[in-house]
């Protein structure tokens, strides 16, 4: 925090009892706790699946094209979001710039997929918050990943414009990084929910 | 004073300990440790009850002898190494940092008590789910359903319903089917068997079983909203003979099958009053209480109500006085009852889908004559 | 002392950081509102958990006297409802919980020999978040149908919208979302903290057992308050939105809410007994003047019992009609915890063992603890056992046994802490025989309130029953119970008035009045600004004691501050005090989502959205505004006395 000039900001950081920036453990703590919050809603989601393995058409209102591709494309933001960590603690701002906003932009297409295959559900499906249980379980919990995700869009989208700022230094990388843990964490609960309410659905037994 | 007011105190304060600890182990009217009170679960009637008294007394002896060792270890330590007058104030003891022999040995040994209570328990778990087999050849079977605030019986057997007592013969395995209507409810007769949940959306099972004929004290044990408190019922076992008496009995009809509900029973003193109560009651209470015994409606089957030794789920006894308190102020006995106010909407709680007493602003004479009717219905 | 702003935090002072600049004033309302250092954040939740104590003890007397005669009709049947509810609420949530935290926030920096925590701000918005949560849970009360009546474990579906329609049941909904909030950013603070904070050769084994627990406990709370967080979210939305997690009526399973909430409620009962069985262990070997007997046993079996705890959670749930493996399986392994429990209770006996005891005002409580911890854990070991469960269900027993774990443990060993650290906290003495006629009072007022309660238990007392009758022989138990209830609630009410006449009129106090071992009791009473004015270098588990009868290499390093930078301290700020407003808002319009009400005899409704907009945004505004500021500081520098304490032990050395 005092700026020594002659050491690297970013190793002042670490000079903690365990190594690790308060910062980056603090979020390590707070996706524990999250995967907890997610482990308790699939959970539920699956809990009720199996209880009531007949209760909608799963396969006839699912798009598993478009949700595939949505997923691909989160897959992708987060090799970009993975570049533009690296580009940061280069201090490479131009290039982290342009991971960031791929990040983001790849970001709001997967939130796009979700707000077009919400509406398609309820308008075409008649799939909604309260016309079965598969209904409940299914918004919420998919709805939760969507807030974080649009949270984890905020996020990083006020990185990339506090970047333009000159306010921007060298040891924000660790913020950047930071924020890329959140959205890698975001991304793998989505190939879990992606796999466990999605993909399942398709196996014959 | 103020070096002395602490001795004092502290004496005082363990002898009103002294004082009132033993003496809330007796009951008002003098008996030990009210052991036989109408819900003690230390006087079981039934061999679940029995086996879980007897888990019960082996794990109190169990850590009564934990207490006595290490609370014994505890007092000494306190007494031999309290600091006395006179000590050396800067006198540091021994600094010992502990002993992995000692350690071990007391997690091994607490563990070995353990296993003492583990295997008897894994008996008792068993015990209660299952009904052994020589008692499932002349087992019977009872449906009960959990209602807001009081219970249902059906008879399966037999195709009958009953509410808010539960009759089964002595010495035959009852097996019992547990529903709940709306919230969860839990059925308990301490004196027969430790509780079960009655779940909406699920059905538990439980047996019991009386040892000798009886009368028993049960009470909804799961916090059920507003009259929980008020919850109660009984269960009466019978000998084999009273018991085929009562099942005779219950299969039998109450009313007159025309429609206007007046009673089967022809010795009746005032035959116009009970006539007048069956009026009011096709009037008021029909569409909640059915009297056949066959049908079940949204309230207590009332079709032997007549024979029933409680009213008010339970709550009070069936005496003409208490009835007639019970039907002209109901809210007063049982806060939030459905009967007096009416049956909530499922969908908007806020609007009565079946109007109440509230509304029927019943008079005495009224209600005398809804007494005298429904004690015709044996 | 000295203090001048450095270079770079001036600069941040002059950016415009919008609407106000920069709160500087460190006393007044200025100062206690945007504070963020951690000794008076620990107080504030102190005196707030305190004051919510004395709401919860209020309410269990009402509770007591309407039990005190059979068929007593004091209070109505909805109303002692409302009151069984809010008790527990209040106790567990606004009161034991707080309470602990109270001393984390104070304690465990100071132990570790940190300047603050590791995320102050954080820490301020973790206080903010627990007063309003507690308010809006206690706002419930202010509106047409009360409080919830629904029992603290607010079991489903009776908290549908078909059976408890009051907007009482929404207000504790989303009071509770408030309290997990606080809970949970206090739980990641303290981790990084205590992880990452150390002072240079406080290994994690040498580390203090009271820091060792708030390490434990904090893990518990991160792991632990989603399984609510969730459960509480699919209730809201059965309530506003009519999805069917819980409704029966659309295939929803009640059992479900069970699960949930206990795989949050058992390892909250571990949230709210480590941080006491900390507290005892530091105390202990204070009195007795002896190390610790097995600290490493300690440490390990705290961990054990914190893991175990999440594995135990249906032994709550033996009366729902789980499989017969399920209940063996959850019994077996509920009856395991004992193991781990009755080492650290051989262990204090150990510690014990030939001292010397002083059996001072926090001494007595200790042992005290000890004996009815032992107590709860007896009749814990019952009802471990489904058989003996079955009959003890909810009923007085069960209440008897909880009571006995959390006021005989939990509260025992908080008044316990308090008469401990409160020469520290405040550099004055606690009256020693006042103390004591206190611990009297409360000890024997507690034994006679609930011993009663495990034989009404087991004659057949349903808990949560607003009446009795007669003819049931319970009567002269519950006289008594009531009686020490009494007693109880004189007790604690005597010790919070001697805490406040204490606070400004006790006895001036040394810096360590008791002969304390861990660190927090070489800084000053009370600590100064920065707590410490050197790093101190550690050597040894009990360093204070090592200092002053230990061998010389043992002996603490006292490192001065770069006399050009001085110390460093984090800046005040307003934004925690916001934010949480923020969220309390948006909290409160999800309660009055769709909150009808009878209006000069027409009905009319809220429309919560617009406050639950306002809220939002507050709060998405505050966290933005929040992190342009940045964490900021400025430079202190010890003055004359502390920089001769350092110059003094680095010249021995």
């Amino acid at each position: 925090m005092s700026s020594h000039t002659d050491n690297d900001p970013l190793e002042e950081l670490k000079k903690t009892s365990t190594g690790v920036e308060n910062k980056k453990l603090a979020m390590w703590a707070f996706l524990a706790s999250d995967c907890m919050f997610f482990g308790t809603l699939i959970s539920t989601h699956l809990i009720y699946r199996k209880v009531y393995p007949d209760v909608e058409d799963v396969i006839d209102i699912f798009d598993i094209e478009l949700t595939g591709f949505s997923t691909f494309i989160l897959l992708m933001s987060s090799f970009l979001m993975a570049l533009s960590v690296s580009a940061a603690h280069k201090n490479n701002l131009p290039s982290m710039r342009w991971c960031l906003g791929g990040t983001i932009f790849f970001g709001l297409i997967f939130l796009g997929c979700q707000v077009y295959e919400f509406q398609h559900f309820v308008f075409d499906k008649d799939l909604t918050l309260s016309s079965s249980i598969f209904g409940s379980t299914f918004f919420v919990l998919t709805g939760t990943h969507g807030v974080h995700v649009a949270l984890g869009i905020f996020w990083l989208g006020s990185w990339l414009i506090y970047s333009f700022t000159d306010r921007y230094k060298r040891e924000n990388a660790l913020d950047v990084e930071v924020a890329g843990l959140y959205w890698h964490f975001v991304d793998v609960v989505w190939i879990i929910i992606f796999t466990v309410v999605y993909l399942v659905e398709y196996i014959e037994f | 004073m103020s070096k002395r007011i602490l001795p004092i105190w502290a004496g005082l304060m363990f002898l009103v300990m002294l004082i009132s600890i033993p003496q809330c182990t007796f009951s008002g009217d003098g008996r030990w440790f009210n052991i036989e009170g109408q819900q003690s679960a230390l006087d079981p009637k039934g061999p679940i009850a029995q086996n879980q008294a007897d888990i019960f007394y082996l794990i109190l002896w169990v850590t009564l002898f934990l207490f006595i060792t290490v609370g014994g270890a505890l007092a000494l330590a306190m007494w031999r190494f309290r600091e006395r007058k006179g000590d050396d104030p800067n006198y540091i003891p021994p600094q010992s940092h502990g002993h992995p022999l000692i350690e071990v040995g007391l997690v091994v040994a607490s563990a070995a008590l353990l296993v003492v209570i583990a295997i008897p328990t894994f008996g008792g778990i068993i015990l209660k789910k299952q009904v052994p087999v020589h008692l499932e050849a002349d087992a019977i079977e009872v449906n009960v359903t959990g209602y807001q605030w009081w219970w249902g019986f059906e008879y399966t057997e037999h195709g009958f319903y009953t509410a808010n007592e539960i009759v089964f013969p002595a010495g035959r395995a009852v097996k019992l089917n547990l529903h709940a209507n709306d919230v969860i409810h839990s059925f308990w007769l301490p004196k027969l068997a430790g509780k079960v949940d009655l779940i909406p959306g699920q059905v538990n099972t439980m047996w019991i079983k009386a040892d000798e004929p009886g009368y028993f004290w049960g009470q909804c044990a799961e916090f059920c909203g507003d009259s929980h408190a008020y919850m109660l019922f009984r269960a009466i076992a019978l000998p084999e003979d009273e018991w085929n008496e009562w099942l005779e009995r219950q299969q039998r009809e109450t009313i007159v099958g025309n429609g206007d509900y007046a009673p089967v029973k022809e010795d009746i003193e005032d035959r116009e009053l009970v006539l007048k109560g069956a009026e009011l009651y096709a009037q008021h209470c029909a569409r909640c209480h059915s009297v056949d015994s066959r049908l079940q409606t949204m309230g207590p089957n009332l079709a032997h109500f007549g024979s029933r030794t409680s009213i008010a789920s339970g709550w009070m006894e069936n005496e003409p006085e208490e009835l007639h308190r019970w039907l002209k102020e109901p809210h007063k006995v049982k806060p939030g009852n459905f009967m007096w106010y009416g049956f909530p909407d499922p969908s908007d709680p806020s609007r009565v889908q079946m109007e109440g007493l509230k509304d029927a602003d019943l008079s005495d004479s009224e209600v005398d004559a809804l007494v005298a009717y429904l004690y015709t219905l044996q | 002392m000295s203090s001048h702003h450095s270079p770079d935090s001036a600069a941040a002072h002059s950016e415009p950081t919008g609407l106000w600049h920069r709160p500087l004033k460190k006393t007044g309302w200025v100062g206690f509102l945007t504070t963020v250092d951690h000794k008076k954040i620990g107080i504030a939740y102190a005196l707030g958990a305190l004051f919510f104590l004395l709401v919860g003890g209020v309410e269990a007397l009402i509770i007591r006297l309407q039990l005190m005669v059979p068929e007593n009709e004091l209070i109505s049947a909805r109303l002692y409802n409302q009151l069984f509810t809010m008790h527990g609420t209040t106790m567990i949530f606004l009161a034991v919980m707080p309470l602990s935290a109270a001393f984390f926030n104070y304690i465990m920096p100071l132990q570790i020999g940190a300047r603050d925590v590791a995320f102050p701000r954080m820490n301020a918005l973790g206080l903010w978040c627990f007063l309003l949560g507690g308010i809006l849970i206690n706002m419930s009360w202010f509106f047409d149908q009360g409080a919830p009546a629904i029992g603290w474990f607010a079991y489903a579906p009776l908290t549908d919208r078909q059976f408890s329609p009051d907007i009482g049941t929404d207000f504790w909904i989303m009071g509770l979302q408030i309290l997990g909030i606080a809970s949970l950013v206090g739980a990641f603070n303290f981790i990084t903290t205590i992880l990452n904070m150390r002072a240079p050769g406080l290994s994690m084994m040498r580390l203090p057992v009271f820091t060792w627990m708030t390490l434990i406990t904090s893990f518990l709370i991160i792991l632990a308050f989603p399984a609510i967080t969730i459960a509480l979210v699919e209730l809201m939305f059965d309530r506003h939105f009519g999805t069917y997690f819980f409704n029966v009526d659309g295939g929803g399973k009640p059992i479900l809410w069970q699960h949930l909430f206990w795989i949050f409620g058992h390892p909250e009962v571990y949230i709210l007994i480590l941080p006491a069985m900390g507290i005892i262990s530091e105390v202990i070997p204070v009195f007795s003047r002896k190390t610790l007997f097995g600290y490493p046993l300690i440490i390990f079996s705290g961990a054990v019992i914190g893991f175990l705890g999440f594995a135990v959670w249906s032994h709550h749930m033996f009366t729902t009609g789980l499989g017969i493996v399920a209940t063996t399986a959850f019994a077996f392994l509920t009856m395991l915890i004992a193991i781990p429990t009755g080492v650290k209770i051989f262990n204090w006996i150990g510690t014990m063992w030939g001292g010397r005891l002083r059996f001072t005002t926090p001494m007595l409580y200790a042992v005290g603890f000890i004996w009815m911890f032992m107590m709860g854990g007896f009749t814990g070991i019952m009802h471990s056992s489904p058989p003996v469960d079955a009959q003890q269900q909810d009923t007085y027993f069960v209440v008897a046994h909880f009571h006995y774990v959390l006021i005989g443990g939990s509260i025992f060993a908080l008044l316990c802490g308090i008469h401990y650290w409160f020469p520290k906290v405040s550099g004055r003495i606690m009256d020693e025989t006042w103390g004591k006629i206190n611990f009297y009072t409360v000890f024997v007022g507690f034994n006679i309130a609930f011993f009663p309660m495990h034989i009404l238990g087991m004659t057949g007392m349903p808990r949560r029953t607003h009446t009795y009758k007669e003819e049931m022989g319970w009567a002269e138990p519950n006289f008594w119970a009531t009686i020490g209830a009494l007693m109880l609630g004189f007790g604690i009410l005597s010790c919070i008035i001697q805490m406040i006449y204490s606070y400004y009129k006790g006895a001036k106090s040394p810096n360590d009045p008791w002969g304390g071992r861990t660190l927090e009791w070489a800084t000053a009473s009370p600590p100064k600004e920065y707590n410490f004015a050197y790093t101190p270098v550690i050597h040894a588990r009990d360093q204070v004691w090592e200092d002053r009868h230990g061998t010389p290499e043992k002996r603490m390093d006292k490192i001065a501050p770069d006399p050009e930078h001085g110390i460093h301290m984090p800046d005040q700020s307003w934004w925690p005090l916001i934010t949480s407003f923020g969220i309390f808002f948006a909290c409160l319009g999800i309660v009055f989502f769709r909150y009808e009400f009878t209006f000069f005899g027409s009905l009319s409704y809220t429309n919560g959205i617009g406050l639950l907009v306002v809220g939002l945004v507050v709060t998405l505004v505050g966290i933005v505004k929040w992190a342009l500021e940045g964490p900021g500081g400025y430079h202190l520098y010890p003055d004359a006395e502390d920089m001769e304490e350092i110059r003094q032990s680095q010249s021995k050395n």
